[in-house]
């Protein structure tokens, strides 16, 4: 009886949630558009003609093809990261002596600006997918790793005694405990990833690239056609919000038993 | 003493010659001495910080010993044994909170190769044995700090361990609880003749459960005292405790612990 005025209820905090969250953007897109709307500034054209020629790359121009291409070397990109990332982190993680003489490196590793190493690979790795792909796993890899590597160490030393008091074999530690151990700090290091990435997918397309959406952003600037110039850069950063969307969902579904687990501790 | 554990349980005997243990320069542990019979109850006190933890790291396999050796039915303990089954003080820790009950249970089982459908079957069955066979599906996280415990239990008990090892296992839970699990344990060991050795600082706790107290000096610990506690098979939580020679190992333990 009790039940479905509280589901109503709940039912009208998401809403009033979802009002809070979306009033700001949807009105700043609306002040924009009405706003630019008789612009006639060379550098501001106005955001309807803007999205009209978003429209017409997307469905009948190079747009869809390019975002495919920029998308899957970030795909690419990312899942080496994670991949390598994850795998030598737990293994660091694990090892202290491995870890103590591998931070320094790591750090110094870290701490090169990953656009700074854009020319240097495309010289070594020449133009196509490969230094793109190259470039965006590189820069991925350090949150992940070191993340990794900090949610294995943070690990409660009981689950690890654990492990070892029943015999538990290698394999199945690391993948059964130390992994999901440290799946909270995997999943924020992949997060951060997938912010830099986008950057990195972006920047790798300005050099020796003939397709891709950061190609198509530098080409049209260079022909200083400015519409199609910020339908493009539009485009990438609604396509960053949708990923760091999706991406908060898979967390909230792997990540399920963390957050519950953490709830039920508080309250 | 209740002679007739020795010809049923099915646990090892456990052997403690000359153990010492110490972390660099500082001694915690000075050749100790002891033994637990096949299906003994035994509870090692001490005063707090007399490396208590640190002796059951180095009974239940998971620590070397600076000097001397623990023996598992004869063999030298040189790593962590399934004869041995280990629940651990935090039992908050010692679970993996991204597993549900049973998963946990079953989890060491796993590591052995045991197929999906026999261990999780088996994991069932020590579920039930401490009383908890509605809790299969849910997160320990979900449970009370007690029916936690009881899930730690019966992980060492479906390992197929004869040797439950327990380190402060109901320090943190509350009385009533902590009675419970006493007597769940003290049930477990004539149900399955297991040999228990408990670790703990609370000298009632101990005389309650225990055929035998180890009593245990400060740093570096060596054992001052033996008390065989001669109160019968059967303990009951008022009548053993209202007992007048439960008082009086008690305030013998109590006596070197104080000191």
């Amino acid at each position: 009886m009790a039940k479905s005025p509280h589901k109503a209820a709940l039912r009208a905090h998401a809403f009033r949630g979802f009002l809070m969250a979306w009033w700001l953007p949807v009105l700043a897109v609306v002040a924009w558009y009405v706003l630019s709307d008789s612009s006639t500034s060379f550098y501001f054209p106005p955001l309807s003609k803007i999205l009209a020629v978003l429209w017409r790359d997307l469905t009948d121009g190079p747009l869809l093809g390019y975002m495919f291409v920029s998308l899957s070397n970030m795909a690419v990109g990312l899942a080496l990261a994670i991949l390598i990332g994850v795998g030598t982190g737990l293994y660091i993680g694990d090892h202290a002596k491995v870890r103590q003489a591998a931070m320094p490196m790591l750090n110094f590793l870290r701490s090169v600006p990953p656009a700074a190493i854009v020319p240097i690979v495309i010289i070594a790795l020449g133009i196509g997918a490969a230094p793109k792909i190259f470039i965006i796993a590189f820069t991925c890899l350090w949150p992940i790793l070191l993340n990794t590597i900090d949610g294995v160490r943070g690990m409660p030393e009981e689950l690890s005694d654990t492990a070892r008091a029943f015999r538990i074999p290698r394999g199945l530690t690391y993948r059964r405990v130390l992994l999901m151990a440290s799946l909270p700090q995997i999943m924020a290091g992949i997060r951060v990833a997938i912010a830099v990435a986008l950057v990195l997918m972006v920047i790798s397309e300005f050099f020796g690239a003939s397709a891709g959406l950061g190609f198509y952003i530098n080409e049209n600037k260079q022909r200083f056609a400015m519409v199609e110039t910020w339908a493009g850069t539009i485009l990438i950063g609604v396509l960053g919000y949708v990923l760091s969307a999706v991406f908060l969902q898979i967390e909230r579904v792997t990540l399920r038993w963390y957050f519950r687990e953490a709830g039920a501790q508080t309250g | 003493m209740d002679g007739s554990n020795v010809t049923t349980s099915l646990a090892q005997p456990m052997q403690v010659n000359g153990l010492s243990k110490s972390y660099g320069p500082v001694k915690v542990i000075e050749k100790l001495d002891m033994h637990v019979d096949p299906g003994d109850f035994v509870c090692i006190v001490g005063p707090s910080g007399a490396g208590k933890t640190t002796l059951l790291r180095c009974l239940s396999g998971l620590m070397p010993a600076t000097s001397g050796e623990v023996r598992v039915g004869g063999k030298v303990l040189t790593e962590p044994l399934a004869e041995i089954g280990v629940v651990f003080q935090d039992y908050r820790g010692s679970l993996m909170p991204w597993m549900r009950t049973l998963d946990n249970v079953a989890f060491p089982l796993q590591g052995r190769g045991v197929p999906k459908a026999e261990r999780e079957e088996r994991a069932r069955k020590c579920l039930a044995d401490v009383g908890l066979e509605n809790a299969a599906h849910q997160y320990p996280w979900e449970l009370s700090g007690g029916m936690q415990q009881r899930v730690a239990i019966a992980r060492a008990l479906a390992y197929d361990a004869h040797i439950l090892l327990m380190d402060e296992p109901f320090g943190s839970l509350d009385a009533q609880t902590k009675m419970g699990l006493e007597d769940l344990v003290l049930d477990l060991r004539r149900r399955l003749k297991i040999s228990v050795i408990v670790v703990t600082h609370d000298i009632d706790e101990a005389v309650y459960l225990a055929d035998r107290v180890v009593v245990l000096s400060g740093k570096p610990s060596t054992i001052v005292d033996t008390v065989d506690v001669d109160l019968g098979p059967e303990r009951d939580q008022i009548r053993t405790k209202s007992d007048p020679k439960f008082f009086e190992y008690r305030n013998r333990v109590m006596d070197h612990i104080m000191r």
